[in-house]
């Protein structure tokens, strides 16, 4: 730590920047540079090994996904008949080739770019859902609570494997990328919704919250300045194992035959599915799918781990 | 307590019935029963396909329809399949069967989780905790199907290898026909030898994410003031950890874990697929959504969401036993 120390020894020297908010008179003297809770957190990310690996991690696999098609070249639906099921590393081929000669690299490639997508959609779609949801019903309370807390219970009957397998066997457009990602988000917030009533219903009786009450913040301030950043370290560890259960339902629903589909398109979950097939005739296409998607959703998972320690007030391990 | 269950049951008939209607209505605007009678060669004439839809009751309103079911229901008949086989004892054996695979998959779950969960909060940044969060995060990234390919692949093999017989078996819930000669021990060997790996493959993935949970849990409980109190007024470490520390940090996996039979359920339809197992989840994929056969997809929901609704309901009982700032009433 002693490249802190000694960044805030200069730091004292300096006259205190106008607008830069300062922790009062006696902290300056003693040179404490006051940064804002964001500055924080993310410093405490940026020096947390586990979370920056699986953000290093992460960027390879989106330059991988999205330029990788670019420097590689060969396209993921080009189908050669003298170079069906070749091994990895012969002929032009690093990764070898399936049973009708696609390429399994650019494959590969194709396949990530998909799985992200569909995280993105999924993240945007169920994260504000699940909040507001589960926000509203933890903190009002009385009828909105059981109004909005019944409908999830509705759909929480049935589980979301089976919505998701019901709803993408009967609607149009749902075996693409964009019609799993979309279905995804639609109904995978529910879980989400409960996790944050029940942080609400515990955090609203806390004293800084009636203290808030007693100087006359609003609900609102006091939902989205006090209650949602408490709540934001469980809501983050869900976030990231949900985004990672997203890309394996989406692997799941296509093993079922109800995701991803069709001739000319592909994703992640469809060459684990097919690759699983083939475990003992052509190893490669079981393994080199089944790792990628293992390392996407790894990285995910470690971004999110990270995260979670920056966002922690006791966790004095990383300093800030 | 008394008034607090019997609200929630009574809340629970009522949202079961309306999960029903929904997936009723998902159902019937979507199945066509008339598929595989559209499919033969040479086609059927219309006629015909009016007469099966009639005698179906296809062409009566939605909600004669969705009553029809209901009332079945009430008096214990959950309707016949598209071949004319009734729905509610196929059910039940078929319950038999994948209830042995949950219900192993789930106690293994439940107990490995709050093991390795409050291990890797106590001991935060120790070489244990690293080791089992790199295994949670592992088991966490791999979809079922695959995690049981490899199983399949090598521990079967293996396992097979070592003992110079078959063991455990990839394939069924028992050997067909066992019953027709061996004896009640060897039966259950051998079923015991099928549950192995599909339990498995079902446990380890609910498994690492309920640990994983549990470790938070655990971690903000430890940095409580109340922790702090019981050290400081004398109470040893662990006593602090086990009496104090656990009991909260268990609030939040109750609801996971309740969350988590509806995943469990759903998980089952993809390990029996896997195995081949002929149980539940089977049932509604291949005799339910593949061959567009209404009474069985809401018959599977009927027995699944029983579940569901009766795991909430625990779980919310539960909240008040362990913490008793909640109040039930």
């Amino acid at each position: 730590m002693a490249t802190t120390q000694a960044a805030s020894t200069a730091g004292a020297a300096l006259p205190a920047e106008p607008g830069t908010p300062t922790s009062g008179g006696a902290d300056g003297e003693f040179g404490v540079k006051a940064r804002s809770q964001r500055q924080q957190i993310t410093r405490r990310f940026l020096r947390n090994k586990v979370g920056m690996t699986g953000l290093v991690a992460f960027v390879a696999l989106l330059l991988f996904g999205f330029v990788g098609p670019l420097v590689y070249g060969t396209e993921y639906r080009t189908l050669n008949r003298n170079a069906q099921s070749v091994s990895p590393g012969v002929a032009g081929y690093p990764l070898g080739s399936d049973e009708i000669g696609r390429d399994l690299l650019a494959g590969l490639m194709a396949g990530v770019q998909r799985s992200m997508f569909i995280v993105l959609l999924f993240v945007v779609i169920a994260f504000p859902i699940g909040l507001l949801v589960g926000a509203l019903a933890g903190y009002f309370g009385r009828w909105v609570d059981s109004v909005l807390m019944r409908v999830v219970d509705l759909i929480l009957t049935v589980p979301l494997l089976v919505v998701l397998i019901v709803v993408a066997s009967n609607f149009p457009g749902s075996r693409t990328p964009l019609g799993v990602g979309i279905i995804l988000g639609l109904f995978g917030w529910l879980d989400l919704a409960r996790i944050v009533r029940s942080q609400f219903l515990s955090l609203r009786e806390k004293e800084y919250v009636e203290a808030a009450h007693a100087m006359g913040a609003s609900n609102k301030r006091i939902i989205f300045k006090h209650l949602i950043p408490n709540a934001l370290g469980s809501l983050i560890v869900w976030t990231t194992l949900a985004a990672a259960t997203a890309i394996i339902l989406e692997a799941s629903l296509t093993y079922l035959g109800f995701g991803v589909n069709g001739a000319n398109e592909t994703s992640l979950g469809r060459l684990v599915s097919d690759g699983v097939q083939a475990a003992s005739t052509r190893p490669w296409l079981f393994y080199f799918p089944g790792i990628t998607l293992l390392l996407i959703v790894l990285s995910i998972n470690l971004i999110g781990d990270g995260i979670r320690d920056a966002f922690d007030p006791s966790n004095r391990r990383v300093r800030a | 307590m008394f008034f607090f269950v019997v609200r929630r049951l009574i809340a629970s008939v009522l949202v079961l019935l309306a999960s029903s209607l929904l997936v009723f209505a998902l159902c019937a605007a979507s199945f066509d029963p008339l598929q595989r009678f559209r499919q033969r060669q040479p086609p059927p004439t219309q006629e015909y396909l009016n007469g099966v839809a009639e005698s179906l009751g296809l062409n009566d309103p939605f909600l004669v329809r969705y009553w029809r079911w209901l009332s079945g229901v009430f008096t214990g008949d959950f309707g016949e399949t598209l071949n004319g086989t009734p729905v509610g004892p196929q059910l039940i054996t078929r319950l038999g069967v994948t209830g042995r695979m949950l219900i192993a998959a789930m106690v293994i779950a439940v107990l490995l989780a709050i093991v390795v969960g409050v291990i890797g909060a106590v001991r935060q940044y120790k070489p244990s905790d690293y080791t089992f969060t790199f295994l949670a995060y592992l088991l966490i990234a791999l979809p079922t199907f695959w995690f049981a390919a490899l199983l399949k692949e090598f521990v079967a093999g293996g396992v097979n290898d070592l003992f110079g017989r078959q063991v455990l078996y990839t394939i069924g819930e028992q050997t067909p026909g066992i019953e027709l000669y061996a004896t009640s021990g060897e039966i259950w060997a051998d079923r015991l030898g099928h549950l192995v790996l599909p339990t498995i493959s079902l446990a380890l993935l609910s498994f690492a994410a309920w640990s994983r949970f549990q470790r938070s849990a655990m971690l903000d409980v430890l940095g409580s003031d109340y922790m702090r109190l019981a050290r400081a007024k004398g109470l040893t470490y662990r006593r602090t950890v086990v009496k104090h520390g656990l009991r909260n940090a268990l609030i939040p996996l109750t609801t996971v874990v309740a969350l988590g039979v509806g995943t469990l359920f759903g998980g089952a339809v993809i390990t029996e697929q896997v195995f081949v197992w002929n149980g539940m989840g089977r049932f509604l994929l291949e005799n339910g959504i593949r061959a567009n056969d209404l009474n069985v997809v809401l018959g599977w929901l009927l027995v699944s969401a029983f579940f569901v609704v009766v795991f909430n309901l625990i779980a919310d009982i539960l909240y008040a036993v362990l913490d008793p700032r909640i109040r039930l009433s």
